[in-house]
């Protein structure tokens, strides 16, 4: 077989790439986050992403998953974060730091960030619906100075599923990024907000006009925040979401993920909510 | 553009054996179906048997195969991983015009999207395809209708044509066009692609007056798939008589879905072939996500999917024509009756009412 098809515009097509897990942390309950290297020192330094993509995840012996990237595309230690869900998920959980893995992709259509140069970025996550947004926070915290304000609004059921608590810190302490963040049930010893997370829109002082807002966590949550955003008035274009959808291939073949008349793998993950209106099927 | 006499004509496929593996429609003893399958015995191959029941797809999309192996050993820490599937140059003798039609629509999907699939690929540069035209539809025949028959027009290395005593060669590619003159074969001129063309007229004109009538209401069914102005209800009707079973997909020369598994050796608890296999949109686990949200869960949803699939001008864009080729299969098969002619038919319905 020729080399040179797996590698098609810079992305491993079908032979899985072999990579380390270099070290695993727990995030929340069900939810690792494993950083990984690829073996091939080569194929590793060409391993470029954009915020939005994806890869294509081979637990040896078990199966593949599609996955989302949370590191920022420059200076970040390339992760994926995991919550166990199924066959594959737990087989992963179950791997040790020097265990290998595969890695196909990177895949996808990203976010497109040359058109939100100047304007106000407003993130909005629920749960673990931070961890496809991750990528793109800290690629807007990194070029702060292209952006208005840049607000992260993060809800979760409890204090305990709060994402990234660690980058929230940081993020919070950074000059010109604001964090909010509120839980739909509090624990004994939680002091910040309670309710779901569109509750925390006044409180921030939600920018309208020139904003584009990033969407992202269970479907319900989605259908009431982008409810709450077109009632202030904030354009359908300016509201993007990454779909999740199951995947096989990743290269837009074996149609599983086909959504209205795109592919979540090649036409997508991300789309705007505009987009998402016309593709004919649930969230 | 040659001639081959009646009784030569096995020829062809005795000459590609040489050097390939040859496939072509043969008449089961016993049944008496036509299957599209590997001729060990290459005079099996029948000219004149009515179109096989599964399409030739499988020649170049097997139903399961393997694209690649791994080995994880575990104590070492080391990864064994290539890609693994077997590919072998060949011949497709007596292919349908809407048969090819259907690998043209795989050929430009697999190999002509934003990606190459490199194992879709590898299996399609080793093949000889040899057309024959259906000098008479079969039953539930439609190709009229798709622009897909009942002669082929491209594609082909060689495309035959039963002219009553001997049969017109056309050459399609340059490919067919050497092996053709090494047969040695007496020259066609016009009279006989004359005689081709009233040939093909007269098949036209054989078409059951629902294909013929149906013509027009292809196009017109497909604008509204198109734009979505199919009401839910029609879809609906159409989903209540889904039965799941997955058929329509498997007969359909276009339908190319497939699902990827990692198949585990029981003794190598590392170790896994990685298959991928055909798959229909009309199960319901198609979309089922893990932990169990699945966008697609109602029936007429995953119906409608299909027949956007077959349909629409999306899907035409990727497949440069329709994605159904008129064969009529998904008909023959479904035992819901909801093969795509009566689809048709629905739509059409609620446009006239």
């Amino acid at each position: 077989m020729s080399q040179v098809l797996n590698i098609q515009d810079g992305k491993i097509v079908t032979v899985p790439e072999v990579a380390t897990i270099e070290e695993i942390r727990d995030e929340i309950r069900e939810v690792k986050t494993f950083y990984l290297s690829i073996d091939n020192r080569e194929i590793w330094s060409g391993f470029k992403y954009k915020s939005g993509q994806f890869i294509m995840l081979t637990v040896f012996g078990s199966g593949e998953f599609a996955v989302s990237l949370p590191p920022s595309p420059e200076n970040d230690r390339f992760h994926i974060t995991v919550r166990t869900v199924g066959k594959v998920t737990s087989a992963l959980h179950a791997l040790k730091p020097g265990d290998k893995v595969g890695i196909r992709g990177p895949f996808g259509n990203g976010f497109p960030f040359e058109e939100f140069k100047g304007k106000n970025l407003v993130y909005v996550a629920g749960g673990i619906g931070l961890i496809p947004l991750r990528s793109s926070i800290v690629h807007a915290l990194q070029h702060k100075k292209d952006f208005g304000r840049v607000l992260v609004l993060h809800g979760a059921r409890t204090p305990d599923d709060l994402m990234y608590k660690e980058n929230l810190k940081e993020w919070q302490s950074f000059e010109g990024f604001e964090t909010y963040i509120t839980v739909d049930v509090s624990t004994p010893g939680w002091t910040g907000e309670t309710g779901f997370v569109h509750t925390l829109f006044d409180k921030a002082n939600l920018p309208i006009d020139n904003t584009v807002a990033f969407v992202c966590g269970p479907p319900v949550m989605f259908n009431t925040v982008i409810g709450e955003l077109m009632k202030r008035g904030l354009s359908d274009e300016n509201i993007y979401s990454t779909l999740e959808r199951h995947m096989k291939c990743g290269v837009g073949k074996c149609q599983h993920c086909a959504v209205g008349r795109t592919l979540v793998c090649t036409d997508g993950p991300v789309y705007t909510y505009r987009q998402i209106k016309t593709l004919g099927e649930e969230i | 553009m040659f001639l081959i006499k009646k009784s030569d004509v096995g020829k062809i496929a005795e000459e590609l054996a040489r050097d390939h593996q040859v496939y072509g429609p043969m008449i089961e003893k016993g049944s008496g179906q036509t299957f599209f399958d590997r001729a060990d015995d290459v005079s099996e191959i029948s000219l004149s048997a009515p179109i096989p029941s599964n399409p030739p797809k499988s020649v170049v999309f097997p139903q399961m195969e393997r694209v690649l192996a791994y080995e994880y050993d575990r104590p070492k820490n080391s990864v064994k991983i290539e890609p693994d599937y077997k590919v072998e140059p060949k011949a497709l003798v007596g292919l349908r015009p809407c048969d090819l039609a259907g690998m043209l629509c795989l050929d430009r999907f697999f190999m002509g999207q934003e990606f190459v699939d490199e194992v879709y690929l590898a299996h399609r540069k080793k093949m000889f395809i040899v057309t024959n035209t259906c000098v008479a539809p079969f039953k539930q025949c439609f190709c009229v209708c798709t622009d897909s028959g009942p002669a082929a027009s491209e594609g082909y290395d060689l495309n035959l044509t039963d002219l009553g005593d001997e049969f017109l060669v056309e050459t399609g590619s340059e490919k067919g066009a050497v092996f053709a003159a090494g047969l040695g074969l007496a020259a066609a001129d016009d009279s006989h692609l004359a005689r081709k063309k009233k040939i093909v007229d007269k098949s036209i004109s054989l078409f059951e007056d629902i294909a013929v009538d149906s013509k027009a209401w292809i196009s017109r069914v497909m604008n509204r798939v198109t734009t979505g102005f199919v009401k839910e209800e029609v879809w609906e009707y159409i989903g209540d008589q889904c039965f799941e079973c997955g058929a329509c997909s498997f007969v359909c020369p276009s339908c190319s879905c497939f699902n990827i598994a990692d198949v585990t050796n029981p003794e190598c608890e590392g170790c896994a072939d990685r298959l991928r296999s055909w798959d229909s949109c009309s199960y319901e686990g198609y979309s089922r996500m893990a932990g169990g949200h699945n966008p697609r869960k109602p029936v007429e949803d995953r119906r409608n999917k299909r027949f956007f699939c077959k349909l629409s001008y999306s899907q035409m864009k990727k497949y440069l024509r329709p994605g159904c080729v008129g064969c009529g299969r998904c008909a023959w098969v479904c035992p819901g009756d909801i093969g795509l002619p009566n689809v048709v038919t629905y739509v059409r319905r609620e446009i006239t009412r």
